[in-house]
């Protein structure tokens, strides 16, 4: 029988125990049978539900009719015990207000700090998690000759049907290529649609996206097919139910064939309209077998039993074969990999030209959140432990006379312990309320719109947090219980006054809550100063006081015109533009030199600007001219690279060298005419990359930079529209400011900061509370040797620095350890930026004098009231 | 009215009748829930059983013990003489109630 059972899993244990010790005996055996069997078969689809419902299965049982009969003789005692248990309990708690509002409000804080940070992690980590679990997206590492090495998120139309001919293990995929904002004209009305896609028709089958009309398979097979989300479809036809209806984008014309849920918030992809990839100039044949260019973003769905690493090591033959570029350089220049779908939100800070990922998250920031949050926790139950066995000498005549009418220690560490799970019972509560109310703020804060009230009706969240509180009660509740049931009754009973000696367990654990404070305190004002830094760095060009006006069609055709008409205009300073904006990394195109050997290619970041650019900007010339009118070449022949470039060329003066894009014959090259000094077009995770700017007067810019007045921001802003107004009536008049854009860069940088400095500002307001709670014991203790001290002469100061000492040197020891571990901890952080700020040793002096005057501070309040104190009072009875 | 019987005490002395030899707490439980469609808890189930086998209604007998319930034997249960009258009683008193409605009361049409 035994060996047989050992085949199944069994219920958990101490649920088991539980259940044996309430339930009346001759109703258990069968109950505990029906119990196991029921467990046993649901653990067949899951052990954790089958657990969970065991568990409440259990709980539900504890009532009367189940329960024990109470009438028995040892049961009256038991259950009379338990009842005065409680009652003690509660005349601890109100006669003892002031700690017990600490013990519980530091935990409830620690609680509640965790508990936003829970939502946080949550949060970013629900993003893509309704899709199947084997979608991977397809990325590059490039490695371009004069450029810096980077990962790409985008790949070749031509990869995804050619490689999934070549991988078995490719099931089925996608491709989804950005067109951006598109003008979407119906014959009633214009409107602009803000994200529009082209997709493949197998978009359905490896996204879990919901079409409510149209069925997946077959919505997007021609070209000019179209899928609306619900939203667009009633902003464009009125109804829901639009399938058939018909719009104009460039002149195509599309049929919408189905129509599908709106995109929830936690997607990466976000759009309104998917568009058959093929639809816009795009001949199917020749775009499936179009390499060169990485314009779009794929994904394969892979079967089970794929082997990446296997299919790593084919990558390179499959380059070979297939994207001749350079032909044997091709695996020099590129490495192909696949990056799984739940890592693309929260793994892909490091990954550029990732244009489809919406509120890209750096993921190594959820562990600094856990590690806070749990850090503040640990706190909190720091100052439960050590206020608990602080107060031992109130309870101890509680002690003794327990133990001297024949409480056994097991009674005693039952009588602690139930009051410490009370206590977490009621802190956690407080914790839920305090999440509840304060998260508006929060959310304003953080820039998120999370709530409770879903996990509130959640069983697991239920479970989690009655498991928590319990384990909390638990773990706070051991050492007092351990210590207090220690007692021996005669000591006890004699009110054992003080002993003299010190607890060296409080000590270190005091020591150890303020190493984690003060680590969050360094850490805070390093977070701070590297924001700071990034906000004020010199980037090399001026950001401020730019607004970014996108110019879309006709608005393209009649720039000049606008421009001249801007110009007229008391507010604005200056207007230029150019074909992509200064804050990302600028595609990187082909580049020739021409060196002493011969021709030579390289793949540097390139834009195309206006003649203004460079002043508008403020970007300052290091060596040659700037782009000027009065020169026919500069139109298309002239080139300005930065100072990286030029380092990397190698040429004792790069001005006068015959360069050009890599389509220009190699007799007809054009000519660097100007060297800037480098600046951080792209983020400051990164470093300057190599830069070339050209102008092509033809090529259309994709938008207008205007410099205004920043005394008079709203009537520049009101001029730039009117004159826009007067030449472009297609498209409405939107804008942005360069600087809320550079904001957007560090929006991860700045969220993490902000919570780190939220669950510093409690962690020190919970450590604070309990020293607060810790010195009025220690000070209560020392009310005669102060007394007697006063007496014989001593002055205030002295009692001041002899009652604070103690505290002082804790403080400062926890200094010493929180030094090594908090610069370790915040120079890897600093590894992520290319430009960072230097640790200054200072700020760990400054991080402990704070925490000493904050320390300090806190127990002023009893220290000054117990140097003042007469001694007449203290020293009186006896 | 002679024997008292609640609504949940029915069902679950009319699933045990129905289960005959095979009346034990999973197979009233899973009985019930797929008959009636509702959910039973363990718990609500076994202090009906205890207290309708206090009543008299019902009579139990230890069986055998298995491994798939870790070696722990079911308890079997049978509806008694008694029970049965109970169940009878609440039966009538029903009919009885049902006969006694005038025939135009629950004559609901809508056409008036």
């Amino acid at each position: 029988m035994k060996g047989m059972m050992e085949k199944w899993d069994n219920p958990p244990r101490l649920v088991t125990a539980f259940l044996r010790w309430f339930c009346k005996s001759e109703l258990l055996e069968d109950v505990e049978g029906d119990l196991t069997e029921l467990f046993l078969q649901r653990s067949r689809e899951s052990k954790r539900i089958a657990s969970l419902e065991y568990f409440r299965d259990v709980l539900l049982l504890f009532r009367p009719g189940i329960i024990k009969n109470l009438t028995f003789n040892y049961s009256i005692i038991h259950s009379g015990m338990i009842k005065n248990y409680f009652k003690s309990a509660y005349r601890n708690l109100i006669k003892y207000k002031g700690f017990s509002t600490i013990n519980i409000l530091s935990l409830s804080i620690g609680m509640a700090a965790c508990l936003v940070v829970f939502l946080f992690v949550q949060d970013e980590q629900s993003f893509d998690a309704n899709h199947q679990n084997n979608i991977y997206r397809l990325c590059e590492v490039q490695n371009f000759p004069g450029t810096n090495t980077q990962k790409v998120a985008l790949s070749m139309p031509g990869m995804a049907p050619t490689m999934t001919q070549e991988f078995p293990e490719i099931e089925t995929y996608t491709r989804y290529w950005g067109w951006g904002r598109q003008l979407v004209e119906r014959p009633d009305k214009k409107i602009i649609v803000e994200h529009v896609a082209g997709v493949d028709s197998t978009f359905f089958d490896v996204f879990d996206f919901k079409l409510t009309s149209g069925s997946p398979g077959s919505v997007l097979n021609a070209p000019f097919d179209a899928v609306v989300t619900k939203e667009t479809a009633i902003k464009l036809f009125g109804s829901q139910d639009a399938i058939g209806e018909t719009f104009v984008i460039q002149e195509d014309q599309y049929v919408v064939r189905g129509i599908m849920n709106d995109v929830p918030e936690n997607s990466h992809l976000q759009f309104d309209m998917l568009l058959s990839i093929y639809s816009i100039g795009v001949e199917r044949a020749e775009f499936d077998s179009r390499f060169g260019s990485n314009s779009l973003n794929t994904y394969f769905v892979l079967n089970k039993n794929a082997d990446l690493s296997q299919m790593a090591s084919k990558f390179p033959e499959y380059l070979t074969k297939y994207v001749q570029r350079d032909n044997d350089k091709i695996n020099e220049y590129y490495k192909l990999f696949l990056q799984p779908l739940h890592a693309v939100h929260l793994s892909s800070s490091d990954i550029e030209h990732d244009y489809n990922n919406y509120r890209k998250f750096n993921g190594k920031y959820i562990n600094v959140f856990l590690l806070v949050g749990v850090l503040s926790l640990i706190i909190a139950t720091i100052n439960f432990t050590n206020l608990t066995t602080a107060r031992a000498n109130t309870r101890s005549k509680e002690v003794g006379l327990r133990k001297a009418i024949g409480a056994r220690r097991k009674n005693l560490i039952e009588q602690f312990i139930l009051e410490s799970l009370i206590l977490s019972g009621f802190a956690t509560f407080l914790a839920i309320l305090i999440v509840y109310f304060s998260l508006p703020y929060l959310n304003a804060l953080m820039e998120r719109n999370f709530s409770l009230n879903p996990y509130l009706s959640d069983h697991t969240f239920q479970f989690s947090l009655l498991g928590i509180s319990i384990f909390l009660g638990l773990i706070a509740g051991v050492y007092p219980s351990l210590y207090l049931s220690s007692f021996k009754p005669p000591l006890a009973l004699k009110g054992f006054k003080s002993q003299g000696k010190k607890s060296y367990s409080r000590s270190a654990l005091v020591i150890f809550q303020f190493c984690i404070t003060l680590g969050m305190i360094v850490s805070s004002i390093i977070v701070a100063k590297q924001l700071l830094f990034m906000k004020n760095k010199d980037i090399g060009f001026s950001k401020e006081h730019i607004v970014l006006v996108p110019l879309n069609g006709e608005a393209n055709e009649s720039y000049a015109e606008m421009k001249l008409e801007l110009l007229s205009k008391s507010n604005i300073l200056g207007v230029s533009a150019s074909g992509q904006r200064l804050g990302n990394n600028f595609h990187q195109w082909g580049f020739k030199v021409k060196m002493d050997t011969g021709v030579t290619r390289m793949t540097p970041s390139n834009v195309y600007v206006d003649y203004d650019f460079l002043e508008v900007y403020d970007i300052k010339i290091k060596e040659g001219r700037s782009f000027s009118k009065d020169y026919a070449q500069d139109n298309g022949l002239s080139f300005i690279i930065n100072q990286s470039f030029a380092n990397e060329l190698g040429f004792e003066s790069a001005v006068g060298k015959k360069v050009g894009h890599s389509w220009y014959p190699n007799d007809s090259l054009g000519t660097i005419i100007g060297v800037t000094e480098d600046f951080n077009f792209n983020s400051l995770h990164y470093k300057v990359n190599t830069l070339s700017m050209v102008i092509h007067e033809d090529w259309g810019f994709s938008e207008m930079s205007i410099k205004v007045n920043g005394e008079n921001i709203p009537e520049a802003l009101d001029q730039v529209e009117r004159v826009y107004g007067q030449f472009v009536k297609e498209y409405p008049f939107e804008y942005e400011f360069l600087n809320d854009h550079f904001n957007e860069l560090y929006q991860s940088d700045q969220q993490m900061g902000r919570v780190v400095t939220i669950i510093t500002g409690l962690s020190i307001f919970i450590g604070c509370m309990g020293l607060f709670g810790l010195a009025s014991i220690s000070i209560q203790r020392r009310t005669k040797e102060i007394g007697i001290r006063k007496v014989l002469g001593a002055s205030i100061q002295q009692l001041l620095v002899i009652l604070s000492q103690d505290f002082a040197l804790m403080i400062l020891a926890s200094a010493i350890l929180a030094t090594p571990v908090t610069y370790y901890f915040m120079q890897q952080w600093l590894e992520g930026f290319a430009y960072s700020v230097q640790i200054n040793p200072l700020v760990f002096v400054f991080g402990g004098l704070v925490s000493l005057v904050i320390a300090m501070v806190t127990i002023s309040f009893h220290t000054i009231k117990a140097a003042n104190a007469n001694p007449v009072h203290s020293l009186r009875d006896e | 009215m002679k024997y008292s019987l609640g609504e949940f005490e029915e069902i679950v002395m009319l699933t045990v009748a129905v289960l005959y030899e095979q009346a034990y707490g999973v197979s009233i439980k899973e009985e019930i829930e797929s008959r009636l469609n509702r959910k039973v808890s363990i718990g609500a189930m076994r202090t009906a059983l205890s207290r309708l086998e206090q009543k008299g209604y019902l009579e139990s007998e230890f069986g055998e013990a298995t491994a798939m319930r870790g070696g722990k034997r079911k308890r079997y249960f049978k509806v008694t003489p008694l029970g049965k009258k109970a169940l009878k009683e609440v039966m009538d008193t029903r009919t009885q109630l049902w006969q006694a409605i005038p025939s135009i009361a629950l004559d609901f049409n809508f056409s008036h």
